[in-house]
């Protein structure tokens, strides 16, 4: 919101005063040939094309915009976000996406070498219209990036209101990211555009008996990484997107007030946008509030579809796809009772590469609790086999992080539900 | 590749660009520092520049020579060779008693100066115990002076800082860094060929809360030395702060975008170093990237992985001479305070399914002409080489293929400073009027930031802070 850079003030006023022309429009930018997304796999929660093709182009469309989320010690916070308008028709995208801003955003799963259209249309803020904010998606961690498609707004051209941007991606290089809007990124990841995105490997898909080393790959093995010896191997995955809110700079955002900047620090902790005890709820939160003159409307809809709830069967390896998305805090996590074993970081496999001279190895290890920054993920996998049948905890050991606000016993914690 | 002679035009543009920025021929990707063995450095009081216009007062260690120690932040960068007997003497100049340790440094002994055989602007004086009252090493008192040796082992990264009263001298400046070569390559950060470089940049990282600076300055600018320099033992009383809450972030002393403008740029005269990191696809740059403050930071760069070679000046390895086998891909530095992390990055854009050069200009990839790989995208002359072209570093089996998408009309976009308004390296391309000035060359900007992203502004004015870009030059637009 603050439009204090000088080197950036031109430009600005040069984008804004050309918004309202009559050439915006909302266009998504799909190929011809592309592969349709089956409906269960295009959810209000995630697009997710890793069952289509590793050779498929897929097209997806997210809304930029502004909403709500519960917080879990009541009201609500106001935010900014992302929600999944992919197939919704043109005209029809903006009422869609308008105050429809998911918390964390929609999940986005490809497959390794699929070629990835993804667009994104402004649809603007409902409650800060006199914010003309562009908004852009940055792939983090994306490897071997060209400005155009990494939405910094610096370094590139990000979308004005009323129009969309369709950005590109071939996605070589399995592993877990996030994605967020990097335009005046201290405030529009304060305000929640952020979600989590990964690429599976194709070594999903061998035949069953294919020899990987050691192990011998079966139908249902899922990896992480395509590691050739099942090391990365798991049965079920399941984000857990750390987080934080500072209460008081969205409350100041929605009374349009000035936003302190320097005073940031995160009242609320979540895993993927829910305090506990909402991160155990398996499906969507409810609404935060319907219009009861307009229930149709899409102030019904939940803002927060993505569960934080974790459950596996004994005997099943689990992977954590974890990341940290706060723009103020390292967070601590661990498991009590569930052995951890770290096989990857920063979208990529723990394993040094080989060069002339070098023999990589891999440095997989075990942990008993894992530090993350902002920005950073890491792949643990939790192998359920012979642990008790059970719920067990995943928190926080950041003490005072355990806490919506000022109660106790929320934040980031969520149980691990064995079966 | 053949680069038309928009591209020279672009290497022009540049130019003028670099002169509109006030980027001077120090800013390329090497680390800017001192060179040899002996170093005099005076600790004394100074006052940094932020890029909202702030001003703070900062302790520091300014390097003497030609009889004049100007002041800076963070201290000179020390490059020393491995096997040398480093000799740094410490003159006092600030009311405090003030040192200096060689966190990763074996057997560094202090020298006192016997009277009648101190240096100009000493008049003796070091205090002689080591560990009596949390002294971890012996310290230089006010005007007095001190000589710190050691034989600089390893090669690395490294950090050179204040043992005294850490928690306000560091908070205060008196840190900076040190790089010890190995013997005989001076293009690797150590002995093993595998931690080569092209270039190289210093990436240190502080923070400052300038509410304890002032503090700090009230209390030192009100001390009054006796006139016979003997024990006179006073330090910062803290008793009063208030928790410590930074406002600004710095790399190498400077906070973003002053991080991007030249080295030794005349309007910052006490912060010489710059961050701005240049370089050509298919090269290494080695971030020697030292978190001096004291929160974690995590450092993220955008455009590509790096590779984590080494850390606190040891290799990553199984074994002395296995080389980085234990090395580590990551998009985020995890800097952690005191650390040292040396990191490889490399740029090619392989793999974007697209030509990033653009296909407009006909130039050759591995020989293969645009007409030729649109013709035959299976011509085997794509694949040598292990796909790039040798000259240009531009990865072959995308060359010829067109941009994938149309990029909305300027009148939808928001257009960034460093954005050449095309998509294409080397290229440029439409902008609205005032956008887009910096980018004017051509070249590929990618941001490198905290990730903490309330870290990346200035006393709350986004955007600032600890951020920076490293830029990725077309091979034919010289750098140095």
């Amino acid at each position: 919101m603050k439009r204090l850079n000088a080197l950036t003030s031109i430009a600005a006023a040069v984008g804004l005063a050309l918004t309202g022309t009559a050439s915006a429009g909302i266009f998504p930018q799909c190929p011809d040939g592309a592969t349709p997304i089956p409906p269960k796999f295009n959810t209000r929660g995630s697009i997710d094309t890793t069952a289509l093709p590793a050779d498929a182009k897929v097209c997806g469309h997210l809304a930029a915009g502004d909403g709500w989320a519960l917080r879990a010690d009541g009201g609500r916070h106001y935010t900014f976000g992302f929600s999944n308008v992919t197939g919704v028709p043109n005209e029809d995208v903006v009422s869609k996406g308008l105050f429809n801003a998911k918390w964390s955003a929609p999940t986005l799963a490809f497959r390794e070498g699929q070629q990835v259209y993804l667009a994104l249309s402004n649809v603007g803020l409902l409650l800060r219209p006199d914010l003309f904010d562009p908004h852009s998606i940055h792939f983090h961690g994306f490897p071997q990036a060209a400005p155009v498609y990494d939405g910094v707004p610096d370094a590139s051209a990000v979308v004005n209101a009323g129009s969309t941007f369709t950005y590109f991606y071939k996605v070589n290089d399995p592993g877990t990211y996030i994605y967020h809007c990097h335009v005046e990124s201290s405030e529009h990841m304060q305000m929640g555009m952020l979600g989590t995105l990964y690429v599976k490997p194709k070594q999903d898909t061998v035949p069953a008996g294919t020899v990987l080393g050691s192990f011998v790959h079966t139908a249902n093995t899922r990896y992480a990484y395509n590691d050739g010896d099942g090391s990365t191997r798991y049965d079920v995955d399941f984000p857990v997107q750390l987080g934080g809110f500072d209460g008081p700079f969205h409350d100041l955002h929605e009374a349009v007030q000035p936003l302190p900047f320097h005073e940031m620090r995160s009242t609320h902790t979540f895993i993927n946008g829910r305090g506990y005890p909402d991160t155990v709820v398996a499906g969507a939160l409810p609404a935060v509030q319907v219009d009861e003159a307009d229930p149709g409307s899409v102030l019904a809809e939940s803002s927060q579809v993505v569960s934080g709830l974790i459950q596996a069967t004994a005997g099943q390896r689990i992977l954590l796809r974890m990341s940290n998305t706060s723009v103020a805090e390292y967070f601590t996590v661990t498991v009590l009772g569930l052995p951890m074993r770290l096989v990857g970081q920063g979208a990529a496999i723990a394993r040094a590469r080989n060069e002339a001279g070098v023999v990589g190895l891999d440095w997989a290890h075990d942990v008993g609790s894992l530090t993350l920054g902002g920005g950073e993920s890491v792949d643990v996998v939790i192998d359920t086999t012979g642990v008790q049948q059970g719920t067990y905890f995943l928190y926080t050991t950041n003490l005072n992080y355990l806490s919506n606000g000022s109660e106790d016993r929320g934040g980031i914690m969520t149980h691990i539900v064995i079966n | 590749m053949t680069m038309l002679s928009t591209s020279w035009t672009a290497a022009a543009r540049l130019a003028c660009a670099v002169a509109m920025f006030g980027v001077m021929p120090h800013a390329m990707a090497k680390v800017d520092g001192v060179t040899g063995s002996a170093f005099t450095l005076v600790a004394k009081a100074g006052y940094i520049s932020t890029a909202d216009g702030g001003s703070i007062y900062n302790w520091g260690y300014a390097l003497q020579g030609g009889g004049v120690a100007p002041f800076q932040y963070p201290g000179p960068t020390l490059i020393v060779d491995q096997g040398t007997m480093v000799e740094v003497t410490l003159i006092n100049e600030l009311p405090a008693n003030v040192s200096l340790l060689f966190p990763g440094q074996i057997d560094v002994k202090t020298t006192a100066f016997a009277n009648g055989s101190q240096p100009a602007g000493c008049i003796g004086g070091a205090e002689g115990e080591r560990w009596a009252d949390g002294r971890i090493t012996r310290e230089a008192r006010p005007r007095g002076c001190l000589k710190y040796s050691f034989i600089a082992s390893n090669p690395g990264t490294y950090t050179y800082h204040s043992g005294t009263q850490m928690p306000v001298q560091l908070e205060m400046g008196l840190f900076g860094a040190l790089i010890v070569r190995p013997s005989g390559a001076p293009n690797q950060a150590y002995e093993h060929p595998a931690t080569r470089f092209d270039r190289e940049h210093l990436l240190m990282l502080s923070e400052i809360d300038p509410v304890w600076h002032e503090a700090v300055r009230q209390q030192a600018e009100a001390v009054v030395l006796p006139a016979a320099n003997g024990s006179f033992d006073w330090s910062v009383n803290t008793s009063g702060f208030a928790a410590r809450n930074p406002l600004y972030w710095f790399i190498n002393g400077r906070t973003g975008p002053d991080t991007m403008n030249g080295a030794l740029a005349p309007e910052l005269p006490a912060q010489p170093y710059n961050a701005l990191p240049r370089m050509h696809p298919g090269e290494r740059l080695l971030m020697r990237t030292i978190n001096a403050g004291r929160d974690l930071h995590p450092f993220h760069t955008h455009g590509n992985n790096t590779w984590t070679v080494a850390v606190d000046g040891r290799v990553l390895g199984s074994a002395p001479m296995a080389g980085p086998d234990l090395a580590r891909s990551d998009n985020t530095l995890r800097m952690v305070p005191g650390q040292t992390v040396d990191a490889i990055y490399e740029w090619t854009g392989k793999g974007l399914n697209w030509d990033a050069y653009g296909i407009a200009d006909g130039h050759a990839c591995n020989g293969v002409t645009i007409a030729e790989a649109t013709a035959n995208p299976n011509d085997p002359r794509l694949q040598l080489n292990g796909g790039h072209d040798p000259a240009t570093f531009e990865f072959c089996p995308d060359h010829g293929k067109p941009l994938p998408t149309v990029l909305p009309s300027t009148l939808e976009m928001t257009f960034g400073d460093v954005y050449s308004g095309s998509p294409f390296l080397g290229s440029t391309g439409g902008v609205p009027v005032g956008a887009g000035r910096l980018g004017s060359g051509g070249a590929y900007f990618h941001m490198w930031h905290s990730h903490n992203e309330r870290e990346i502004i200035n006393n709350g004015i986004f955007p600032g802070g600890m951020m920076t870009f490293v830029v990725i030059e077309p091979v034919n637009v010289p750098i140095d």
